[in-house]
């Protein structure tokens, strides 16, 4: 209780005794946006965590080696994640659903055991120790950021990509009909979302002292989801309220910080259940379908396609 | 004279040993309207899928405009002007039908994304009114009014849905507009509104492809007409003179009920045959008559349903006594569909009450219904595409168990409809559209029911196979199940039926004896239109 009271009557004090929780909520909002993109393209890409590891990595190893400033190491660990998204995306792009679901998360998996726990360079399983970081000097850039990308993806939803991407989450042999390029509008959305989840990665990367290669497992990516869904993906302010909702919830309640991830799966069901357009959207008038799983299935837009 | 708008030339396409498209060419010139006719699983929608790229590994030479788009993707084949519909109706469920048109218009949409992101809000609200306006334009074309422009595409009636996805084909600005059966599912007058649609796009200059059943349609409209049958051409012409051809009347038309109006005394042509069909399949240890027994059936009383926002059943009462067949005929959007899924369990209502034989319906489970002796074949077919055939009717009994007898009756279904057992061990999404539908209805009837919900069981069929439904229903009604017929064909619906309800925007307009309902006027106004032939 004491939390709210202190949010609603000090502000100032408020923010001054939470300002890494703050900084924490921008950057996992950062990181719901990411996985809204491809949400909203109708894929459920599960590479959310690796993406943001090669976004930590990149910069905090060119930092440390090259001595690279904060914004020259960013870039470079989007760039590199945008090349990886677009070699990986052409081929696993194809899959639909689940399939897509499992490959990404195969990605994810494979840096994480593949690179990052074997190679010298990325400090094996020790991690990385950023002694550059600055933990609250951040917070302005990543909720700049925030803002930015939040305008941007509002804007992008009214634009004819972001519409194509609509289409495309509806019925793709439908869009295709409206000489909408669905593989290449896929993977538009899989890159971007890609350098989102990179940039989010190196910025979270350079508010800690230490890069920690467990932060950027699966269910890393699960939290990230769960953030989106319950915010809903009708919109791009659904998984930012999603994302500063579950992240501050912990703090809020401290009973609840042992229990994260339980609770989490919880409220994912709940609202699915409940609300499965989420917190943040109209009411549909389309039925729903009946049951958790076909529920949550066709939130994450993975209901079987329909035969022609 | 100038090269053809689209030319196509030994077109073929093979599906696991099926020749589905075996060598076919035809040419359209601009301007044209050329109807494709033939039997269900004549290849015509495989056709339409082969030149627009959704299908793969197809052979052979497609042109457009002299560019070959042969084995191009579908998006690309759209790029060069061919807009399309699907048989199916593919709409974007969740987006409003305003949005789905909207969405149709990519083509034509600037294409720099950069200066969409980050032009003023007021140029690009102006732009959005304009994309708008034009959007509202097409759902006027195609006769939809404004209301239906915001309701998600999924909460739309068939018919509506129909014409949004032909809203939505026209916003890609097209040169050829292919249609895959738009007027199934619609009833006369809308069919006739569509005819007159299809003749101003004409007037426009648009050249179209279309597939349809309803042949006063395609006489009236087509310029020239081709006819598959099994993969293969065999007729290609003028209309007049593709309906006198009788390879077509063979294959195609039948003998008797040239060009598919409703004549009311052909029941007995499909019928003599295989009526002890349909008695050994339902009936069981029932005797085979049709004597009505009052009192015991379906009861519905004062049933209100809401579909979301939309109130789609008002107040409705009905009765079919045991024995009976009853039809309910109304214009799409009436609530016919939404009736037959509340009274099988599918749909809640708001309010009301209903009951079959004592089980009360808005409370008992769609599986307990079915238990109970309900069958309800929906709208749209809804097989299982991924199971084989004989696997979609293997469920149709499940709830019976005892493997023998379910064995003998899916043999005799296989008798009555040969498609069913030559595909026996195909996945059911490799029919075509007609052939699900047949598949359906005997899945329905696998499971041995005492009321039998048909929702539109002649949508999407050849005259020839839409006559052999209807004859089926007649035997099933005669050999005692009790049958409750939603139906677009009124005519036809109303002289199997001993009895009808008029529906109108979820209420019942006129109810009565079928040849009453026949003979009203009102009926006739309201809902067919003043000629029942169009």
């Amino acid at each position: 209780m004491g939390f709210f009271i202190q949010l609603l009557t000090d502000p100032v004090g408020f923010y001054n005794a939470h300002e890494l929780l703050v900084a924490q909520c921008g950057v996992n909002a950062l990181l719901a946006i990411s996985i809204w993109l491809t949400l909203y393209a109708g894929q459920l890409a599960l590479a959310t965590a690796g993406f943001m590891a090669v976004g930590a990595y990149t910069s905090v190893l060119l930092a440390i080696h090259q001595h690279t400033s904060l914004v020259a190491g960013t870039v470079s660990g989007c760039a590199l994640a945008a090349v990886i998204a677009a070699l990986i995306g052409l081929p696993v792009l194809r899959l639909r659903g689940v399939f897509l679901a499992i490959a990404t998360i195969g990605f994810g998996e494979a840096l994480r055991f593949g690179v990052i726990l074997n190679w010298p360079l990325t400090g094996e399983g020790q991690g990385l120790t950023n002694l550059g970081a600055n933990p609250t000097g951040g917070i302005l850039p990543v909720w700049i950021s925030v803002a930015a990308l939040a305008y941007l993806g509002w804007r992008i939803t009214r634009t004819r990509l972001g519409q194509a991407w609509a289409a495309i989450r509806e019925d793709e042999l439908a869009a295709a009909a409206s000489a909408i390029d669905v593989r290449a509008h896929k993977l538009v959305a899989f890159v971007l979302s890609a350098v989102i989840a990179a940039y989010a990665g190196a910025l979270d990367a350079h508010l800690n002292f230490f890069v920690d290669p467990t932060e950027y497992g699966f269910d890393r990516t699960v939290q990230v989801l769960v953030f989106a869904v319950l915010g809903g993906i009708g919109s791009v302010a659904g998984p930012i309220v999603g994302a500063v909702a579950l992240t501050a919830l912990p703090e809020a309640a401290r009973w609840a910080s042992d229990y994260r991830d339980v609770l989490y799966g919880a409220i994912l069901m709940v609202v699915v259940v409940f609300r499965p357009q989420g917190l943040i959207a109209r009411r549909r008038q389309t039925r729903r379908p009946d049951g958790l799983w076909p529920r949550l299935r066709s939130r994450l837009g993975l209901a079987a396609t329909r035969a022609q | 004279m100038a090269s053809p708008l689209l030319e196509l030339s030994e077109l073929r396409q093979y599906f696991g040993g099926v020749h589905a498209l075996d060598g076919v060419s035809l040419s359209i010139e601009t301007g044209q309207v050329f109807g494709l006719i033939g039997p269900n699983g004549a290849g015509k929608t495989t056709l339409v899928n082969v030149l627009t790229g959704h299908a793969r590994g197809g052979s052979g030479l497609v042109r457009i405009a002299g560019t070959d788009v042969a084995g191009k993707p579908p998006h690309l084949v759209a790029s060069a002007g061919v807009a399309r519909t699907f048989q199916g109706v593919r709409l974007y469920h969740e987006l409003s039908a305003i949005a789905n048109i909207i969405a149709g218009m990519h083509r034509q949409r600037m294409h720099d994304i950069g200066r969409e992101l980050f032009a003023p809000l007021g140029r690009v609200r102006r732009a959005r009114t304009a994309r708008h306006a034009q959007a509202l334009g097409l759902l006027e074309l195609v006769g939809l009014p404004d209301e239906v422009a915001d309701r998600p595409a999924a909460t739309l009636a068939y018919g509506q849905q129909r014409r949004v996805e032909i809203a939505r084909a026209l916003a890609l600005q097209p040169r050829l507009l292919i249609l895959d059966e738009p007027t199934a599912g619609m009833n006369p007058l809308e069919k006739r509104e569509i005819g007159r649609l299809l003749s101003r796009l004409s007037e426009g200059g648009l050249t179209i492809l279309l597939i349809e059943h309803d042949m006063p349609l395609v006489m009236s409209v087509c310029s020239r007409v081709a006819v598959l049958d099994f993969g293969r051409k065999i007729a290609d012409g003028e209309p007049q003179a593709v309906a006198r051809d009788q390879k077509v009347l063979d294959a195609y038309l039948g003998t008797e009920t040239s060009c598919g109006s409703a004549s009311e005394d052909d029941t007995t042509q499909a019928e003599g045959a295989t009526s002890s069909t349909a008695a050994a399949i339902t009936t069981g240890a029932r005797p085979a008559t049709s004597q009505t027994r009052p009192g015991r059936g379906l009861r519905a009383s004062d049933l209100h349903v809401h579909y979301g926002a939309v109130h789609a059943v008002r107040s409705v009462s009905l009765a079919v006594d045991e024995g009976e067949i009853v039809t309910l005929i109304g214009a799409n959007g009436a609530g016919k569909s939404t009736l037959l899924a509340t009274l099988s369990g599918v749909l809640r209502p708001s309010s009301g009450a209903a009951t079959f034989d004592g089980l009360d319906l808005t409370r008992a489970k769609p599986a307990r219904i079915v238990a109970h002796g309900i069958a309800h074949v929906p709208e749209g077919r809804q097989i299982l595409g991924r199971l084989t055939v004989r696997e979609n009717l293997e469920l149709g009994g499940y709830t019976r168990g005892g493997s023998r007898r379910l064995a003998a009756d899916i043999t005799r279904l296989e008798e009555r409809f040969p498609i069913l057992a030559e595909r026996r061990s195909m996945p059911a999404m490799t029919l075509s559209g007609g052939e699900q539908q047949v598949l359906a209805i005997a899945r329905a009837l696998i499971a041995r029911p005492r009321l039998l919900l048909l929702d539109e069981p002649s949508l999407g069929l050849a005259p020839i196979l839409a006559e052999s439904v209807f004859g089926l229903i007649a035997e099933l009604h005669r050999s005692g199940l009790t049958i409750l017929l939603v139906e677009q064909n009124a005519h036809r619906a109303l002289s199997l039926a001993q009895r009808g309800y008029v529906v109108e925007t979820g209420r019942i307009a006129f109810s009565g004896s079928a040849v009453e309902l026949q003979a009203n006027p009102e009926v006739e106004r309201a809902y067919l239109g003043s000629d029942p032939r169009l």
